[in-house]
């Protein structure tokens, strides 16, 4: 692998597209779901992208496409400056040792019939790393790091809380040492308390590690406290990314300052005064093909000429997909 | 806004399991007042679903057993009900909405069929007139073009839009209580807004009264009025909204308010995350339950379960603790270091 210049980005998505053909009724063209139409994107060494959006805007799929567990349509997949999306599965293994993954579900993503120490060494013994016996003690060490006590080696996933599981799939993902970790809704199952003493591990580790992390979430105050750049997704777009204080202090798109109106504040006095913006309708399917923005059928401030034309993503620091963009939304 | 309906003392529900019993809810009383939305607030297991499905006669027995307590609806015991009067009521004076709506709706029904059926035994309705009465509700729910979406099936309809369906169900008999689980815990923000303010507009419009369970309190500020906070089977602290949000009384009600990020505070250091985890209900401690993972504990607590007691006209609390206030300031400064 080529040493990469400071400048480069460690992991970066160009005009990435992941199409899924829909199944084709007789006597109708064949229709394709855009679950990722076109996001370009850039993780930094050590920092933490955050990715909202409500369900069906393909924030997960965006990430399964990153690691080749979807297939990329169109665009590219760069890994310190390498091209990885064209990368067979065997090329692309040595990258999977690079990237990992923490999923949503801690029910669902670890093996009932595997013991922790089984779990977290496995990883390990994939790629060859540490002798047998150094495996055990790495296996307890990273235990010891995620908070678990390293003599739970030998218990199986259903002796865990939901929030002791999801320790056990950070530690599972940090066995190999890697440089980025892809969060998938890491803690949206977890109990409020639970959720942060995740958040907190996750932030500690990063700190320890070095690690990056791509961040997946529906919730915004989650991300708010964790990130360090937002990107707001809708409908498989990038409709506006930047720092995230930028984001939360000044939103633009209008999608993004609903989605932050909507939001409900643990605060009944500000509850009580605030004047949301109720978003009308529901997200399309991703089927539908879009002449013009696809937000138009929601937006609050939309004109004639937005059903024709799509924006696209403009700004340096702080890109927004909207010609309208930060437009006052009328009181209703 | 003073009349009572629904008053529940010392209920209490517990579960046979293999590893032994399960005090799933120990001694919970409140009352509900005609027109109110109550808030019960607590974690996964700490038994307030529990509480409400023991309301409607729900709790699956065996594993469960109602133990004690009384139900208090119109002077009636709904504990000591029979299985046919209590159907009689269920559905039709007090209805329920459940958190996930794609497991609540019968996959091989049609909406029609669905809503007709409720109305159809409770108000005697014929099929015609509860067609029509069906189709009205959908419409007061924001569903567009109900005359044909109805008799469309549940698979046909989006998240928010079944969620929608199921809040048309449970008050088209117009019921006096409502009982809402979760019931926007599986939809997106800006379909829980929606969800949120109908519950509001139909309350305002039909009186109902609501117990809203939720573990969200952004849900809670939003929509309450009062709010019980709920431990591991008990309440441990009941208030007004405004009053537990400005000054809660519990160390867990504390500690819950301070674990939540904020969207609208930027990032500052570490959550004040509240330490362990909740307790194993089988093996409770003989003192306060939340005194493992408490960081007021004191000796006391060890030995003495503390009970609810009043802290202010309005708000009680089981702790011994009188204030917290002090060691809020000291949780502040830890924030900022």
């Amino acid at each position: 692998m080529t040493e990469p210049s400071p400048t480069t980005p460690l992991l970066e998505t160009n005009n990435l597209m992941v199409y899924f053909s829909s199944r084709k009724k007789w006597g109708e063209p064949q229709r394709f779901i855009r679950a990722v139409d076109g996001v370009s994107l850039s993780l930094r060494e050590g920092e933490t992208l955050g990715l909202v959006g409500e369900s069906g805007c393909g924030k997960s799929t965006l990430a399964r496409a990153i690691l080749g567990l979807a297939p990329v349509t169109a665009g590219s997949v760069h890994y310190r400056g390498q091209r990885i999306d064209q990368f067979s599965a065997r090329q692309m293994r040595p990258l999977r040792q690079e990237i990992q993954m923490i999923f949503q579900d801690p029910f669902a993503s670890l093996n009932p019939r595997m013991s922790v120490g089984q779990i977290v060494t496995e990883p390990m013994s994939i790629f060859q790393l540490y002798s047998r016996r150094e495996r055990r003690l790495e296996a307890m060490r990273l235990l010891d790091l995620v908070g678990l006590n390293p003599r739970y080696m030998n218990r199986y996933p259903h002796e865990f809380s939901g929030g002791q599981r999801q320790r056990i799939g950070i530690a599972r993902a940090l066995a190999v040492s890697p440089k980025i970790i892809l969060c998938d809704e890491p803690v949206s199952a977890l109990d409020v308390s639970i959720q942060a003493q995740v958040i907190n591990l996750l932030q500690d580790l990063q700190q320890k590690l070095g690690l990056s992390y791509l961040f997946i979430a529906h919730d915004l105050a989650v991300v708010r406290h964790i990130a360090d750049r937002v990107g707001v997704m809708y409908l498989g777009r990038l409709v506006e990314s930047t720092d995230t204080e930028r984001l939360y202090n000044n939103p633009q798109h209008p999608y993004t300052r609903a989605l932050l109106s909507s939001s409900p504040v643990p605060d009944p006095v500000a509850e009580r005064q605030r004047t949301g913006i109720a978003l009308p309708g529901e997200i399309p399917s991703p089927e539908t093909e879009f002449p013009g923005c696809r937000f138009f059928d929601r937006c609050l401030i939309r004109e004639a000429s937005c059903q024709t034309h799509d924006p696209p993503l403009e700004g340096t620091e702080h890109r927004v997909a909207c010609p309208l963009a930060g437009k006052e939304i009328a009181e209703h | 806004m003073v009349e009572t309906i629904l008053e529940v003392k010392d209920l209490s529900v517990r579960f046979d399991t293999e590893e032994g019993v399960v005090g799933a809810v120990d001694r919970v009383g409140f009352t509900l007042m005609r027109g109110e939305t109550l808030g019960l607030v607590g974690e996964s297991g700490c038994g307030k679903s529990v509480t409400n499905l023991a309301l409607l006669g729900l709790v699956p027995s065996p594993p469960g057993k109602i133990v004690g307590g009384e139900a208090l609806y119109r002077g009636e015991n709904l504990l000591e009900m029979s299985a046919g009067k209590l159907s009689r009521i269920r559905g039709n004076r007090i209805a329920m909405i459940f958190q996930d709506p794609m497991t609540s709706l019968n996959p091989f029904m049609t909406i029609a069929d669905q809503m007709t059926e409720v109305t159809m035994l409770h108000l005697r309705h014929t099929y015609s007139e509860a067609i029509k009465h069906a189709i009205t509700m959908l419409g007061n729910v924001g569903i567009a073009s109900p005359e044909s979406r109805i008799h469309g099936y549940p698979h046909q309809f989006s998240g928010g839009m079944r969620q929608r369906v199921m809040i048309a169900m449970a008050l088209s008999c117009k019921p006096e209580i409502l009982i809402a689980d979760e019931p926007t815990t599986a939809l997106d923000v800006t379909i829980q807004a929606q969800i949120l303010e109908l519950m509001k507009q139909l309350q305002e419009s039909e009186g109902t009264a609501i117990i809203m369970i939720t573990h969200d309190m952004g849900v809670v500020a939003n929509i309450c009025h009062r709010v019980h906070v709920m431990y591991a089977g008990r309440i441990v602290e009941q208030a007004t909204c405004e009053e537990l949000f400005a000054r809660p009384r519990h160390p867990y009600t504390l500690g819950l308010l301070d674990s939540v990020p904020r969207v609208q505070k930027s990032a500052a250091g570490q959550l004040l995350a509240i330490d362990g985890q909740p307790p194993d209900l089988v093996h409770l401690p003989v003192g306060c339950a939340f005194e493992p993972r408490c960081r007021f504990s004191e000796e006391r607590c060890l030995k003495e379960q503390p009970m609810l007691r009043e802290m202010t006209p309005s708000g009680r609390a089981a702790c011994f603790l009188d204030s917290l206030d002090g060691s809020k300031a000291l949780s502040k400064e830890t924030m900022d270091d």
